[in-house]
C-alpha cells in the first residue's frame, strides 16, 4: 500500500524534514507512526496524501509515484485514502451530514446510495442521531468523529490520520482508536500519527519512530531492522483481517 | 488489491454522466441559493453591472433611433429651384408644370413671390422691416421633390438637368447637412463600440473581482474539498455558475434601466410630435436586441469569472 525508499523531505528553508525514511505498509496493515514534536510525521503523511512532493527518493502510493504523478491524476489518488486531521477541517455552513457526504458528491454517486453510505458511515461513529446538526453545536470528540465519518464513507483502501486523539481526553481517545481498529479489522489499511504512547502500546500494533526525520524504530521492517540495531520490540504476528465491511 | 466487490457501489458510467449532469445542476442551485442568501454583495454587484451595461445599451438605442429618424429625412430628399427674379409668376408656374411631367420627379410644389415673402414675414420676426423694403427681393421658387428610389447618381442629373434651364438661377440640393449628420453618426456609432469594449472590461472587473472574493472567502471549502479528492473541475464549477448568474441578473437590469429611461423620455418626446405634427416612434430594444443585451453580459459574467477562477483556484492548495 505504502512504500517508501530512502525518502528525505527539503522544505524551502533547507531544512530536512524526513531524511533517508523508509518504510512499507501492507495492504490491510495497520501501523502508529510517534516522535517528538517537529520529528517529521505531519510531513510524512501529506507526502502520501500528496500534499507535499518527495524531495529524494522514492515514495509509493498503490504502485503509484508520488513524485511524478501528474497534476490532474491527483485527485483520483486521494480518493483511494481517507485523510484525518488534527483539525478535523469541518466546514461550519453546512450540516453534519452534508459534510460526511461531500467525498461521495464529489465522486458522482447516486442521491440514494449517498445517503446509505453516509448514513452507514455516521452509525458507524455513533452519530446517526446529530447528522442534521451543525458542527458548531457538537462536543471536540463528536467533530471528531464527523471528521472519522468523512473520512471513511467513500470506503478508501488507505486511512490516515494526524493525531487524532489529540485534544481528546483518555477515554474518548480510546473510543476514536477503537474505531481504526474496526476499520483496520475489516481489511482497511491504516496509518496514524499519535503522541500518545500509552495508548499506542495498549493497542499492540506496529510502531514507527522517527526522530529529526530518521526513522530510528521500524516495527513493520522487522528482518531488516534486526539484522541493523537489534529488536525492541516482541515481534508481532500480522493476521489482519482482509473481509469486507 | 481488494478490488470489485469493495467498489461495488460505484456509479456505473451512464450513472456517471446523469450524476455529472445532475452535479451541473445542483451547482447553478446552488449559486443561485448563494446569491439568495447573500443578498446585499448580490444586489450590489449586479447593480453595478447593470448601470454599467445601461450605458453602451441606452447609447445604441439613442442612434437607432437617430438612424431611423435620418432614414425618414433621407427620403424626403428634396431640390429647391430659385427662379430668376424677373420670371412672371405666368412663366414660372408653367415651368413648374413642365418639371412635374419629367421622370424622376414625383411631385412639385409652387411657392409665389409673395408667398415667400408672407412666410418670411411670419416666420422670421422682421415683419416690420420687411415692409419698408421697396420692393420684394424674394423669387419665385420651384420645390422637387424626387422619386424616393432614385439613387443619389440620378437626383444629380436631375439636379444639373434643372441647373442647367435658362429660368433657374440656383437649384439647390439639400443634402449637405445630411452628410454632416452622417458623419457625426458615424463618429457616434464608433463612440457605442469604444464605449461598449470599455464598459465590458468594467463588468468583467468587477465580476472578476466579486469572484475573487468569493473564492477567497471559500478558501476552506476549496481546501477541504481538494483533499478529499474534487478535480479541479468540480471546485471551479459553482464559481462558474455565480459569475453566469451575476452576468445574466446584471443584463436584465440594465435592460431595464433602459427601458425606464425610456419611458421618462417618451413624454418630452410627444411633446415634441405635437409641436412639429411629426409623428416620431420611438424605437426601443426588439426581442433580439433583448436576447443580444442579456447575453452578451451572462458571456461576461461567465468570462470574468472564469478569469477569476483560473487566476486564483490553482493558487489554494491544501498545506
Ligand atoms: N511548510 C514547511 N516549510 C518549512 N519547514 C517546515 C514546513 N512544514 C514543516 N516544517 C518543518 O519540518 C519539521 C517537521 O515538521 P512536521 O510537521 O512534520 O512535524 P511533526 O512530527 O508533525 O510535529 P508535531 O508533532 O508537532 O505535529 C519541523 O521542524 C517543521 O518546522
Ligand atoms: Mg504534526
Amino acid at each position: 500500500m505504502i512504500e517508501f525508499q530512502n525518502v528525505t523531505k527539503r522544505y524551502p528553508g533547507g531544512y530536512d524534514a524526513l531524511s533517508n525514511v523508509s518504510l512499507h505498509l501492507a495492504e490491510g496493515e495497520m501501523a502508529f507512526l510517534t516522535g517528538h514534536s517537529g520529528a517529521g510525521k505531519s510531513t510524512l503523511l501529506k507526502i502520501i496524501s500528496l500534499i507535499e512532493k518527495p524531495t529524494r527518493g522514492i515514495a509509493q502510493l498503490d504502485k503509484i509515484n508520488l513524485k511524478t504523478i501528474s497534476r490532474h491524476r491527483v485527485p483520483y489518488l486521494r480518493r483511494k485514502i481517507g485523510i484525518i486531521f488534527q483539525e478535523h477541517h469541518l466546514l461550519f455552513d453546512r450540516t453534519v451530514f452534508d459534510n460526511v457526504a461531500m467525498p461521495l458528491i464529489i465522486q458522482g454517486y447516486r442521491h440514494q446510495e449517498i445517503a446509505k453510505r453516509t448514513r452507514a458511515a455516521l452509525d458507524k461513529v455513533g452519530l446517526l442521531n446529530k447528522e442534521k446538526s451543525m458542527p458548531v453545536t457538537l462536543s471536540g470528540g463528536e467533530q471528531q468523529r464527523v471528521g472519522i465519518a468523512r473520512a471513511v464513507v467513500h470506503k478508501p483502501m488507505l486511512l490516515l490520520a494526524d493525531e487524532p486523539t489529540g485534544n481528546l481526553d483518555p477515554v474518548l481517545s480510546r473510543e476514536i482508536m477503537q474505531i481504526f481498529l474496526d476499520f483496520n479489522q475489516v481489511g482497511v489499511s491504516v496509518l496514524v500519527a499519535s503522541h500518545d504512547l500509552i495508548l499506542i502500546d495498549e493497542l499492540q500494533k506496529p510502531v514507527l519512530t522517527l526522530n529529526q526525520g530518521k526513522m530510528i524504530h521500524n516495527d513493520l521492517n522487522r528482518d531488516q531492522y534486526d539484522q541493523e540495531v537489534g529488536g525492541f520490540r516482541s515481534p508481532q504476528v500480522n493476521e489482519f483481517s482482509t473481509g469486507n465491511w | 488489491m481488494r478490488t470489485s466487490n469493495r467498489r461495488r457501489g460505484r456509479p456505473a458510467t451512464s450513472n456517471k454522466l446523469v450524476a455529472y449532469l445532475l452535479h451541473h445542476i445542483q451547482s447553478l442551485v446552488f449559486s443561485l441559493g448563494k446569491i439568495y442568501h447573500s443578498p446585499i454583495t448580490t444586489i450590489m454587484t449586479v447593480a453595478v453591472i447593470g448601470i454599467t451595461l445601461s450605458l453602451p445599451g441606452g447609447f445604441y438605442l439613442f442612434l437607432k433611433n437617430i438612424n431611423a429618424m435620418s432614414g425618414d429625412i433621407r427620403s424626403t430628399t428634396q431640390i429647391t429651384l430659385y427662379l430668376d427674379i424677373k420670371l412672371s409668376e405666368q412663366k414660372a408656374r408653367a415651368l413648374e408644370r413642365a418639371i412635374s411631367k419629367t421622370g424622376n420627379v414625383v411631385s412639385t410644389e409652387f411657392i409665389s413671390r409673395q408667398a415667400s415673402l408672407q412666410a418670411f414675414r411670419e416666420t422670421s420676426g422682421f415683419g416690420r422691416s420687411i415692409d419698408t423694403l421697396s420692393s420684394n427681393p424674394l423669387p419665385h421658387t420651384i420645390i422637387v421633390e424626387p422619386v424616393s428610389s432614385a439613387d443619389t447618381f440620378a437626383v444629380k442629373n436631375l439636379l444639373n438637368a434643372l441647373q442647367a434651364m435658362p429660368e433657374v438661377k440656383i437649384a439647390k440640393l439639400d443634402t449637405e447637412w445630411l452628410e454632416r449628420l452622417y458623419t457625426i453618426l458615424e463618429i457616434a456609432k464608433r463612440s457605442v463600440v469604444i464605449v461598449t469594449i470599455l464598459f465590458s472590461i468594467a463588468v468583467l472587473l468587477v465580476i472578476g473581482n466579486t469572484i475573487r472574493l468569493d473564492i477567497q472567502n471559500r478558501r476552506q471549502e476549496i481546501i477541504v474539498t481538494k483533499l478529499i479528492g474534487a478535480t479541479n473541475a468540480f471546485i471551479r464549477r459553482p464559481f462558474l455558475y455565480g459569475g453566469i448568474w451575476y452576468g445574466l441578473l446584471g443584463g436584465l437590469m440594465s435592460w431595464l434601466i433602459v427601458e425606464i429611461g425610456y419611458l421618462a423620455i417618451a413624454g418630452p418626446l410627444n411633446r415634441l410630435n405635437l409641436l412639429y405634427q411629426a409623428d416620431l416612434m420611438l424605437i426601443t430594444f426588439t426581442f433580439q436586441d433583448f436576447i443580444i443585451l442579456v447575453s452578451s453580459s451572462t458571456l461576461l459574467g461567465l468570462t470574468g469569472s472564469w478569469i477569476a477562477v483560473a487566476r486564483h483556484l490553482n493558487q489554494i492548495e491544501p498545506t
